[in-house]
């Protein structure tokens, strides 16, 4: 059985009553909420008991630590009734009445609705309690001092004023509420500012995060990227499409949060990302060698020499194997560090639904220079990625020097 | 496919220099041009690593790299070993001794089949020179032999003969210190 609530109830014969019929749903509800606004993404340590925390997060004020959120006692927030529950989910309360770190993006739960968010709660009042503290979080100024949060709170705490609502359908409305607000997609997706809140005025535009670009999500941006509806919501049902796979910090959002979605939400997702009106995916054909620059000319050998073996000479890669390069999101970024970054650091084995697999990328950042890198750079990029201009050998030195600053 | 010229150094000697295609794979070329069979092709996506060969770094260190998907290409103008280099070889060409590592294997009956084994025998190459830079503590040779001989593969499931070949193999060169 699945829920120990329900088996308690069920001792003590309360069975087939409306009053656990409700609790059924609801806890039901509540586990689905929690997947969409994926609370164990932060606070589950990697290997680590379901929501028991641990789960280191780098920030520039600090590594923060996700908190325990099972019902334990001592630990956890087995002592938290709804009420504490809303205002630590809205407005970022403990129950003690101190501040949480905004890491905890309340910042996008504060639009969270009562219902949903006691339906949270109800369910993470059934999973296993785990008596284990989370490592104490220590920041820098302003986080490191109550008042530095409660100014931080005054300023940014209400997080991105959302779009209005007015004329679209109910599918971008609900899609809105998923992106928005449980999903809380603009935490990476929007870029942050000097305090490391979210810049209203960017909303979704792209934000960069452990030397990785979360890229925009603006549907012309997706459109230009090749995003069409239906390939979008494949995309987070299945963590794959002829895009490409997810990997960094999406792969993990996928396999704890977006597999998870029901279609109708997937659906909402992409109508909300793209609009009511989604614009044309835009098509790209492949470049012939004779007419990219001498630079990415010279690329091509450094992609027969070492990625070919499994993108394929022409790019068009293997199933469960390696992505295909022809129509790949990451080469049509305007920013070129995803794509350096993944050539240089490797991508681990995936693992996606329904027993799918992708097999891991060597890294290459001891294999190929920084010239033989912006030559493959700049193939890969005009080749299939739609990008007419070289990018030079200093473009990449300096994305180098702000993945490891020393 | 165009062809493009490609020089090397093969187990010691200048390779002739020979037009191929520019997109032929190591493995193609050892197989196909060189006459060197012994590399072997397994699972042809950079996961047995049965075909690996030895790349000697200017800087003295060596290292494996998969022949099945890298280009034959990359190899131009390197140093590469191949399983054919390792042993001790009379005027005529006939092996006249095999070298530690290939003998250790054949004292404990490390493989079966031996489809696996030229990798095996080229990882546990590299690791011994990269303990003759520098030797590994007692405590630690079980899990550097795991590091360095862990990723290939073998179906035949000799895992242990192989690691425990290994383990007596460096012990015996002297390459493991106390503690």
């Amino acid at each position: 059985m699945k829920y120990p609530l329900l088996r308690i109830a069920m001792a003590v014969g309360l069975a087939g009553s409306s009053a656990l019929a409700l609790a059924e749903t609801q806890v039901e509800r509540g586990e689905y909420l929690t997947r969409a606004a994926d609370c164990m993404a932060c606070h589950t340590a990697k290997g680590g008991a379901p929501y028991a925390g641990g789960l280191p997060i780098d920030s520039p004020f600090g590594t923060i630590y996700g908190t325990n959120i099972t019902p334990s006692k001592e630990h956890g927030i087995g002592l938290y009734n709804d009420d504490e529950f809303f205002a630590a989910l809205n407005e970022g309360k403990r129950r003690d009445g101190a501040n949480l770190y905004p890491a905890m993006p309340y910042t996008s739960y504060h639009r969270v609705t009562r219902e949903d968010a006691d339906a949270i709660h109800a369910y993470l009042k059934t999973v296993e309690p785990i008596e284990r503290a989370a490592p104490e979080t220590s920041l820098s100024f302003p986080f490191n001092v109550r008042p530095g949060i409660i100014a931080w709170n005054l300023m940014y705490g209400d997080g991105v004023p959302l779009e209005s609502p007015e004329g679209k359908s109910q599918a971008w409305q609900r899609g809105q509420y998923m992106v928005d607000v449980l999903g809380h997609c603009g935490e990476c997706h929007t870029p942050r500012g000097m305090a490391g809140a979210m810049q209203a005025d960017k909303r979704m535009m792209g934000g960069v995060l452990n030397g990785y670009l979360a890229p925009s999500l603006l549907a012309r941006d997706l459109a230009d990227r090749g995003w069409s509806h239906e390939d979008l919501s494949s995309f987070l049902k299945l963590g794959m499409s002829d895009q490409g796979t997810m990997f960094n910090e999406m792969y993990p959002v996928f396999h704890n949060s977006t597999q998870y979605l029901a279609d109708d939400d997937l659906n909402a997702i992409a109508t909300f990302l793209l609009g009511d009106q989604p614009p044309e995916a835009r098509v790209l054909n492949e470049v012939p060698l004779d007419q990219v620059s001498s630079s990415a000319q010279r690329g091509r050998q450094q992609y027969l020499n070492v990625c070919a073996g499994c993108h394929a000479p022409g790019g068009e890669g293997k199933p469960h194997i390696a992505v295909a390069m022809r129509g790949n999101t990451t080469l049509r970024l305007d920013d070129p560090r995803n794509l350096l970054r993944v050539i240089e650091d490797g991508i681990g084995e995936q693992k996606f639904t329904g027993f799918e697999r992708m097999q891991p990328m060597p890294g290459f950042a001891d294999k190929l220079d920084q010239q033989a890198l912006t030559d493959l750079l700049n193939y890969l990029r005009q080749t299939w990625g739609g990008k007419d201009s070289d990018l030079v050998l200093a473009d990449v030195q300096a994305l180098q020097e702000e993945a490891s600053p020393e | 496919m165009a062809n493009r010229s490609l020089q090397l150094t093969l187990n010691g000697n200048a390779a002739e220099p020979v037009d191929i295609p520019d997109d032929l794979l190591m493995i193609d070329y050892l197989h196909e041009y060189k006459n060197l069979t012994g590399s072997r092709l397994g699972c042809g996506q950079g996961i047995c690593h049965a075909c690996v060969v030895i790349v000697d770094n200017p800087d003295g260190t060596s290292e494996e790299v998969r022949t099945c998907i890298t280009g034959a290409h990359y190899f131009a103008g390197k140093r590469v070993r191949t399983i054919e280099g390792h042993a001790t070889r009379d005027d005529e060409g006939k092996v006249t001794q095999l070298n530690p590592i290939q003998q250790r294997f054949v004292d404990e009956f490390a493989f079966q089949c031996s489809y696996c084994a030229p990798g095996f025998v080229n990882a546990a190459t590299v690791l011994v020179e990269k303990l003759q830079r520098q030797p590994v503590a007692k405590s630690q040779l079980e899990k550097v032999v795991e590091d360095s001989l862990g990723h290939h593969i073998c179906r035949c499931t000799g895992y242990v003969r192989y690691f425990s070949a290994t383990r007596n193999v460096l012990t015996e060169l002297g390459l493991v210190r106390e503690g």
